[in-house]
């Protein structure tokens, strides 16, 4: 076998490799069946989307992969372990950003939690805390309390502190759902950067199927009651993404077409 | 502070000069008679002797003394327990109910047991006050974590953070608003007990000082006492309210 071939085949295994895998999931939760025999595999370096019908099971499935429940029957594994609790390296950003972040601490006194955990020494976070704030487009916000920050503030402050985990995965569970569109549209490209630079997983979540392609290499969608998988769409655009060539991509369009027929079938 | 605050203060300093003014004219048309009833500049003059050359300052530091360990340990006891029962809900149903048979009793019912097993002693003082502060904190600190954002928690667990670490950065923080608000309504409580403790121990302090006045019929003395007692609540209160808006700076940050 020649060299390049052999190269070429490693790299095969490497995008074969999966980080994250759903085997035949199963979560029942209260006597009800949430999620049903679900079988996903995400590859590391990932970014996939999953889109679904409200209550269909998203962030279920999400909280699965995070740890923060464990299948009824099935597996979930994370590196072929099973997931069994949260992990550092797996950073969540709930869609609640009021809710997740401390309100009795500033911006870098949040951030800080996240460092404190990882046990960073102290003299060390001062300078750690500054390069997130400016990473996440907050630079000179260090000192406000959250109450003292727009939504969309609290969201990259959030993100800010998921990224002080220095995480090899990131679960975002519908991050940009209570923004406006100019802010949202930002922010996706914020997170887009952020992860490609150093090779983040990412499963996102969204209800929103354009803000899916838009930064998906994989969009997943979920057919409710229970949840399982209905529709797996391979985005083939080109990176880097951009607002307004991206989204005029016939590609886009045609992907753009497939899940909306996808999600209004599952509606009825 | 603004107008509308400067205003409130001039009203309330008006009414208490009107009070004291009322009081003066009371004495001085000798409504009661001057044996029970003394004017404010006898009550006054009597307060400014007891600390010339009397031993009423060492009375009040005897009550502050009770009043501060009972309160402190009720402080500590409270917040340990209340969080021990707010942080497991199996704990808040299985506890809960004791304490609501416990809470009712009034604290009158407990000393004497208390005399019965500790005699009449500090130690009796310190525990029938401790006993009494308690519960306010107890309870305060078992909904202060009953109700910390679940959110939150998850948090802590993807950050993988210690139990301690938990309830040190998290639990206690955010349940802080009511520890305080429980700490202070303790304060008051611990003040009654410590003169009532006094008064029925013999134990050096105000309580002490008003009951012996009352007996001799000094009633300027006796007064003087009851205005100290009365400043006392006044200003632990006022500096309890000066440390919540210390420590609970960032609820007012945007507001
Ligand atoms: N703890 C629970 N106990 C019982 N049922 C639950 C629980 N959590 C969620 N469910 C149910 O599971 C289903 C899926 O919920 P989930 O929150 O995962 O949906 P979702 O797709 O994230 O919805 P949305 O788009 O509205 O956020 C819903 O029908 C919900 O009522
Ligand atoms: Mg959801």
């Amino acid at each position: 076998m020649s060299i390049v071939a052999m190269l070429d085949e490693a790299r095969a295994a490497r995008r074969q490799k999966t980080l994250i895998a759903f085997n035949a999931a199963t979560l029942r939760l209260g006597g009800k069946t949430i999620i049903e025999n679900l079988d996903l595999e995400v590859r590391p370096g990932e970014f996939l989307c999953i889109v679904g019908a409200s209550g269909c099971g998203k962030t279920t499935a999400l909280r699965l992969a995070a740890g923060l429940y464990r299948p009824t029957s099935g597996a979930v594994t994370f590196d072929g372990e099973p997931i069994t609790e949260p992990r550092r390296e797996v950073a969540i950003v709930f869609q609640d950003y009021g809710k997740a972040l401390l309100p009795w601490r500033t911006a870098a006194g949040n951030i800080s939690l996240a460092l404190e955990a990882s046990r960073v020494p102290a003299r060390e976070r001062g300078a750690r805390i500054e390069a997130l704030l400016r990473k996440v487009g907050l630079p000179g916000h260090a000192d406000k309390y959250p109450s003292e920050m727009s939504g969309g503030m609290q969201q990259r402050l959030q993100i800010a502190r998921c990224l002080a985990q220095e995480p090899t995965t990131l679960l975002m569970d519908e991050p940009f759902g209570a923004l406006d569109a100019m802010t949202r549209q930002g922010l996706q490209d914020e997170v887009l950067s952020l992860t490609h630079a150093s090779q983040t997983t990412v499963i996102f979540v969204t209800h929103d199927l354009d803000e899916a392609i838009y930064l998906g290499d994989r969009v997943v969608g979920l057919l409710p009651h229970p949840g399982r998988i209905g529709i797996e769409l391979d985005v083939d655009l080109p990176r880097p993404r951009d607002q307004l060539a991206t989204r005029e991509h016939p590609e886009f369009l045609r992907l753009r077409r497939q899940l909306f027929d996808f999600i209004k079938a599952t509606e009825h | 502070m603004n107008r509308a605050a400067i205003l409130w203060r001039v009203a309330s300093i008006l009414v208490a000069a009107g009070l004291i003014a009322a009081w003066q004219l009371a004495a001085n048309l000798r409504l009661v008679s001057p044996v029970f009833l003394p004017g404010p500049d006898r009550a006054w003059a009597a307060l400014v002797r007891g600390f010339s050359s009397g031993d009423l300052a060492g009375k009040l530091i005897g009550t502050l003394e009770h009043m501060a360990y009972g309160w402190l340990a009720a402080s500590i006891a409270g917040i340990a327990l209340g969080a021990l029962i707010g942080s497991s809900k199996m704990m808040r149903a299985y506890v809960a109910p004791s304490l609501e048979f416990l809470r009712p009793l009034p604290v009158s019912a407990i000393i004497p047991v208390a005399i019965a097993m500790l005699g009449l002693t500090r130690g009796m003082a310190l525990f029938v006050i401790a006993f009494g502060a308690i519960w306010p904190i107890v309870l305060a600190t078992i909904h202060g974590f009953a109700a910390v954002e679940p959110r939150l928690y998850e948090v802590a667990r993807s950050l993988q953070m210690s139990r301690a670490a938990i309830i040190g950065k998290i639990a206690l923080p955010s349940a802080l608003p009511d520890i305080l608000a429980g700490m202070r309504l303790s304060l008051t409580v611990a003040l009654i007990l410590s003169v009532v403790c006094e008064i029925l121990a013999g134990l050096d302090g105000l309580g002490q000082w008003v009951l012996l006045s009352a007996r001799a019929f000094r009633s300027a003395d006796l007064f003087a006492g009851v205005i100290l007692l009365g400043a006392t609540g006044y200003l632990t209160s006022i500096a309890m309210s000066l440390v919540e808006q210390r420590l609970l700076a960032w609820q007012t940050a945007a507001r």
